[in-house]
């Protein structure tokens, strides 16, 4: 019995070599177009992470500056300051320190401070979190804490900013969602009519084998695996030159510009193009199951 | 064996076969002939469940073929061969596949295939050809192909529709000698056709459905 399956399935994959041998033309249009699809659908996943990973990083670096009254005492603040979650450290500016501090933040515009009084300028905290604490509601809460302790005058984070920035990853989420919901409906399209392409010209082979008594799955199986050795292949092929493509612009060093602002592009992980293989195996299925389907 | 019992065919209101009725029995042959259109190639496929009468009954080793479920027909094909005037051969596959088809998709692989093909192929004639493509071959050639497509996995029935209506007399009196040569091993033959020569080469049953 066990043999017999094993003969079976040895048979579909010898008559879908075959068929891929017979229509080399056809299987090679229908593997350009399904590579073209998979690679576009890999740039977009890479662009989405690479810009999601930005922001996501321009998030979590959010500071905290809580200024701090004439009497107050600096060590009961960076106490409790110490205590609470998700603070990764906190740093004392004197009055005196705090022209220093300055100074450093605006470089080259740094004349713009030279009629400033130092004596004038406030003693504060600044605290740095740990990345994978930051978040709206948590920066919001610890807001609210620091703001209602004794010798606190003001506490000042980028609301607007982390705001914004949360607003702006939704957005990027939903987005990429549906963008990606869309290449892969569209993936599913485009393999169907690749492979449709490939399996019309069957058209006559599929009745002369019902006629002489093969059945559905007989039929079907090497279809499927035809169809799944050629989107196998231009998935590999898609990545392969994603890849290819990635190592030139970083080898060239075209990134360097990007620098600038702090972005370092990275590559897919194999989850993310686990994903996408899934998706292609996926979209291989459906599109032979919807193209064969007028056929049985 | 194959029985048809008061078989009605109607396309809206244009009836191709009325109350026909007959029996084959096994080791038979008959030819089935009539004009064009009478329904020849109708009773065929009612044979292979590719049509199926209005009203009536087509038996086939006692089972109603009308009821079968698709997932049945296609063993009941199998216990049938079937050669049709245009061969229906597959191209892009050797002499050799194409034969071995016949047993491939009843499941039979290896060994068996390459014994049954080998002496269908020398039955036939063609074994010195076994390796080449259809497109290369001639039609009396392409003929005997099908045919040996047709009977490799030994069915008890074999159903030629038109099987030399592409053929010159010469190569369609080889056709026959082949079929009659199967018939006489016990294969039932039914075939089907206009051609009065080929009836007289046969010299069996003649059921003439323009009469039905």
């Amino acid at each position: 019995m066990i043999s017999r399956r094993v003969n079976y399935f040895t048979n579909y994959f010898k008559i879908a070599a075959l068929n891929i041998k017979s229509n080399i033309s056809g299987n090679a249009f229908a593997f350009l177009i399904m590579s073209f699809s998979f690679f576009i659908m890999l740039f977009f996943l890479l662009c989405y992470i690479n810009i999601y990973n930005y922001m996501s990083t321009f998030q979590k670096s959010n500071v905290m500056i809580v200024f701090l009254k004439n009497n107050a005492k600096k060590d009961n603040v960076l106490n409790f300051i110490g205590k609470l979650n998700g603070v990764k450290n906190a740093v004392y500016y004197s009055d005196k320190s705090s022209m220093n501090f300055l100074e450093k933040r605006v470089k080259r515009l740094k004349s713009v401070l030279k009629n400033m009084n130092p004596d004038n300028l406030p003693a504060f905290i600044k605290i740095n979190f740990k990345k994978n604490a930051v978040s709206s509601i948590f920066l919001s809460n610890i807001y609210l804490r620091l703001k209602s302790l004794k010798g606190v005058k003001l506490v000042y984070y980028n609301k607007m900013l982390q705001n914004r920035i949360v607003q702006f990853m939704f957005f990027t989420k939903v987005v990429g969602f549906i963008l990606f919901l869309f290449l892969f409906i569209l993936s599913i399209f485009i393999s169907y009519s690749a492979i449709k392409l490939v399996i019309l010209r069957k058209q006559s082979e599929i009745e002369i084998l019902k006629l002489i008594g093969a059945t559905n799955s007989y039929i079907r199986i090497p279809m499927f695996i035809e169809g799944e050795i050629g989107t196998v292949l231009s998935f590999l092929v898609s990545i392969m030159l994603l890849f290819a493509i990635y190592k030139i612009f970083i080898f060239y060093k075209f990134d360097s510009f990007l620098e600038f602002f702090r972005i370092k592009i990275i590559f897919l992980n194999p989850q993310q193009i686990a994903v996408v293989f899934l998706i292609a195996v996926i979209s291989g299925i459906a599109g032979t199951y919807l193209s064969s389907k007028r056929f049985f | 064996m194959i029985e048809f019992s008061h078989v009605y065919k109607n396309y809206d209101k244009n009836y191709v076969l009325r109350d026909l009725n007959f029996t084959v029995n096994k080791g038979e042959f008959i030819f089935i002939t009539g004009r064009s259109g009478a329904g020849k190639t109708t009773t065929l496929k009612m044979l292979l469940a590719l049509e199926s009468p209005t009203h009536g009954a087509v038996k086939f080793l006692g089972t109603e073929i009308q009821n079968l479920k698709p997932r049945d027909i296609p063993f009941l094909r199998r216990k049938l061969g079937f050669v049709f005037q245009d061969f229906k051969l597959l191209p892009n596959r050797t002499v050799f596949q194409n034969v071995a088809l016949g047993l491939e998709v009843s499941g039979i692989f290896g060994n068996v295939i390459i014994k049954n093909v080998s002496e269908i192929l020398k039955a036939v004639e063609l074994y010195t050809k076994k390796d080449e493509f259809p497109l290369s071959l001639s039609g009396g050639e392409q003929q005997r192909v099908a045919i040996a497509r047709a009977l490799v996995h030994n069915p008890p029935v074999l159903l030629a529709d038109e099987p030399t209506g592409n053929l010159d007399e010469e190569t369609s009196q080889i056709i026959i000698d082949i079929i009659k040569s199967f018939n006489n091993k016990g294969t039932t033959v039914m075939l089907a056709t206009h051609d009065k020569n080929l009836i007289n080469m046969g010299r069996a049953r003649v059921i003439d459905i323009t009469k039905s």
